[in-house]
């Protein structure tokens, strides 16, 4: 994941509508006939984008699978009409149509999906002329990418306001931050060790989390130091990880590829100088997927990180 | 394509004076222009999202006839054939008849069997250009989506597509001039060596692009998918305007063929001639490719199928080549549309080299005309 900069007044602008989003007495849910209209709805998206939503969203299409969980963990699965074919949580999803199939965004059955409202994936997974061609077809198309733990209970809020359920968003924040609490207040006083998540190696080339990365965020949050690559290409090379020199290494492209082992990589050249080569700490991260996610699940992903890194703060499952 | 059907063998240059004959110009022209219409209809009512043909025929009618049809459809429908399907049909329209003229043009001045519009560096610079335009938001917020970055209807990508593909032949061609002479051989090394420093910026840019790699890879193959009315409006003016500016140069073209030093004895001033050849079919090249990324073959083999069937004047090549090249690659962003999206650079290459294989061991005289 590579990091965005961004411009401060949109985080300024976020958090003034986080904090209105906050405000119960502006909660459709909880006296909807009596204050004023929730909407039309004017909101500022992720990429700094204004976006009006003229009704309450009945029909949304999402077009990242970290989109369909927000959705669904607020209680809406039933409003999707559109999903992506990498869907695949909550299981009931795999029902809805496929407007994505192989990374590529059907315009057509987007459209033909007439949704009121489409969650798009921002820096680049959902390509921005996708978005911009969306946008100009006049569909409201809400770009979400967070780049922290922080920013994914902003965006949820954000999906809470849009879709007229913030008391339901309210009680998803709530009850991740109480997890993400106790998994702080686990690892508090826990010297950190280094950590090397690897995401992939292609050729070559090792891939990890970037400098600034949600990834890196989320090792921190889990009590690791994390050993980055380059903020843009992710990928860092074979000696500037020896000089790092990793206490541990966690392998999230394991979970997806039984080849990949603590054994086989020992048996990389130049890999056995690494301490947590020497010291057998090679982990395989089989919650891989929620820890690349960024939806509401990204705290069991937090969690499963922070137990690889300090085993000894968590009871055994 | 049917083409082949009115192919007669051909030994080398006519007379000049001659044109081809009216019959077999209105044939190869007559029927060019009712395959790309039939095609154009076909490519319309076909995509991944079924309507029906009665609806599709309505929607055209009232939307574009004007004609009091009641609605009958969906509101979403009229979305997907006006505002998806026919700027996309059109673009593939305007971008292969673009490629194959510009295709024409650079085989007949630079008498090179193997050229086609990006020969001299159009390719690569709009590949830098673009790729530059993509990886740029990474690195300058103030350009990512939505930050207001279209300018002229048009996004920042196909505007430094169009200056690298434009501004790259103007750098080759100064660079190969010497002696106020540009040597077609000169021109053409330069053009690969120029290409190769700008294809290195590309990968290097490629290497450090991180998410946006899947969107530059999709522009180097070539790719409809963005088409959109706004962006048919930047483009077409610039290639009708290099087509019939190329197109009422026909005659010089032809007597080019013999070679400079002809053209020359001949009273053209050969010189000049190839600079406005080359600006023109480099205008044309980047406009399209601006719009399309770089799709390859169309602009190599409608020309060389074209000359087999109708020998070498451009008078009857050049609107040929318009019609067949728009035909072609409609069909082929058809089938990548159907392929569930694919690029249709793929398709063009994955069909289009074949057949011209096919054509090559049909025909031993696939180089008429240009040797």
């Amino acid at each position: 994941m590579t990091p965005r900069p961004r411009p401060l007044p949109l985080l300024a602008m976020l958090a003034a509508l986080v904090l209105s989003a906050c405000a119960p007495s502006a909660s459709p849910d909880q006296s909807p006939a009596s204050l004023a209209p929730a909407f039309p709805l004017t909101l500022t998206d992720t990429a700094g984008r204004t976006v009006t939503i003229p009704a309450e969203p009945r029909r949304i299409v999402s077009l990242a699978p970290s989109n369909t969980e927000i959705v669904c963990a607020l209680d809406a699965c039933d409003r999707l009409v559109g999903v992506t074919d990498f869907d695949d949580y909550p299981s009931q999803v795999t029902d809805i149509p496929r407007v994505v199939i192989a990374a590529q965004v059907d315009l057509e059955k987007v459209v033909a999906a007439e949704p009121d409202l489409v969650l798009a994936a921002g820096n680049e997974l959902t390509p921005s002329s996708v978005i911009d061609g969306l946008a100009e077809l006049g569909l409201p198309v809400l770009v979400l990418y967070p780049s922290t733990l922080e920013e994914v209970y902003e965006e949820i809020h954000l999906v809470g306001a849009a879709i007229g359920a913030r008391a339901a968003a309210e009680t998803v924040v709530a009850a991740m931050l109480e997890r993400a609490d106790a998994v702080a207040r686990a690892v508090a006083g826990a010297p950190a060790p280094r950590v090397f998540y690897e995401v992939g190696v292609f050729a070559g080339t090792i891939y990890t989390a970037g400098e600034d990365s949600f990834l890196a965020s989320l090792v921190a949050a889990a009590g690791g130091e994390p050993i980055t690559g380059d903020p843009l290409s992710t990928s860092i090379s074979l000696e500037q990880l020896i000089a790092a020199d990793p206490e541990l290494i966690l392998l999230g492209d394991a979970a997806y590829d039984p080849s990949i082992t603590p054994a086989s990589v020992a048996l990389r050249p130049g890999w056995h100088v690494m301490s947590a080569v020497h010291d057998g700490s090679i982990r395989i991260m089989l919650d891989d997927l929620v820890i690349t996610r960024p939806g509401p699940r990204i705290i069991d992903g937090l969690e499963a990180l922070a137990r690889a890194i300090h085993p000894d703060r968590f009871d055994p499952i | 394509m049917r083409a082949e059907s009115v192919v007669t063998p051909t030994t080398g240059i006519r007379p000049l004076v001659l044109g081809p004959s009216l019959t077999r110009a209105g044939v190869v022209l007559g029927f060019g222009t009712v395959l790309a219409l039939v095609v154009m209809g076909v490519a319309v009512t076909a995509g991944s999202v079924g309507i029906d043909l009665g609806d599709t025929a309505g929607i055209l009618g009232r939307r574009l006839l004007g004609l009091p049809i009641p609605v009958t459809w969906p509101a979403s429908s009229e979305t997907i054939i006006v505002d998806l399907r026919l700027p996309r049909v059109l673009t593939a329209m305007l971008v292969g008849g673009g490629l194959a003229i510009a295709g024409t043009v650079f085989q007949g001045l630079l008498r090179n069997p193997l050229a086609d519009p990006y020969i001299i560096g159009t390719a690569a610079g709009a590949s830098l250009g673009a790729t530059l335009g993509i990886v740029a938001p990474l690195l300058v917020p103030a350009l990512a989506v939505g930050a207001g970055t279209a300018w002229l209807g048009i996004g920042v990508v196909q505007l430094l597509a169009f200056a690298g593909g434009l501004g790259t032949v103007l750098l080759v061609y100064a660079i190969a001039r010497g002696g106020g002479r540009v040597p077609v051989v000169t021109l053409l090394l330069t053009g690969y060596a120029v290409s190769a420093v700008l294809a290195a910026g590309v990968a290097l840019l490629m290497f450090f692009s991180g998410r946006v790699l899947g969107a530059i890879f999709g522009w180097l193959m070539g790719s409809l998918a963005g088409a959109s009315w706004s962006q048919l409006a930047f483009a077409a003016p610039l290639v009708g305007i290099g087509f019939v500016l190329l197109l009422v140069r026909w005659r010089r073209l032809n007597v080019l063929l013999l070679g400079d030093a002809q053209a020359a004895h001949l009273g053209v001033d050969v010189e000049r001639e190839k600079l406005i050849l080359t600006a023109l079919a480099s205008l044309t090249t980047s406009a399209a490719v601006a719009i399309s990324g770089t799709i390859g073959f169309v602009g190599l083999v409608v020309p060389h199928v074209l000359r087999l069937a109708t020998g070498p004047d451009h008078r009857l090549l050049l609107p040929a080549s318009a019609l067949y090249g728009a035909a072609l690659l409609t069909l082929a962003d058809l089938g990548a549309r159907l392929a569930g999206g694919i690029p249709v650079g793929i398709v063009t290459a994955l069909l289009g080299a074949p057949f011209f294989l096919w054509l090559l061991r049909r025909s031993r005289s696939v180089r008429a005309g240009l040797s």
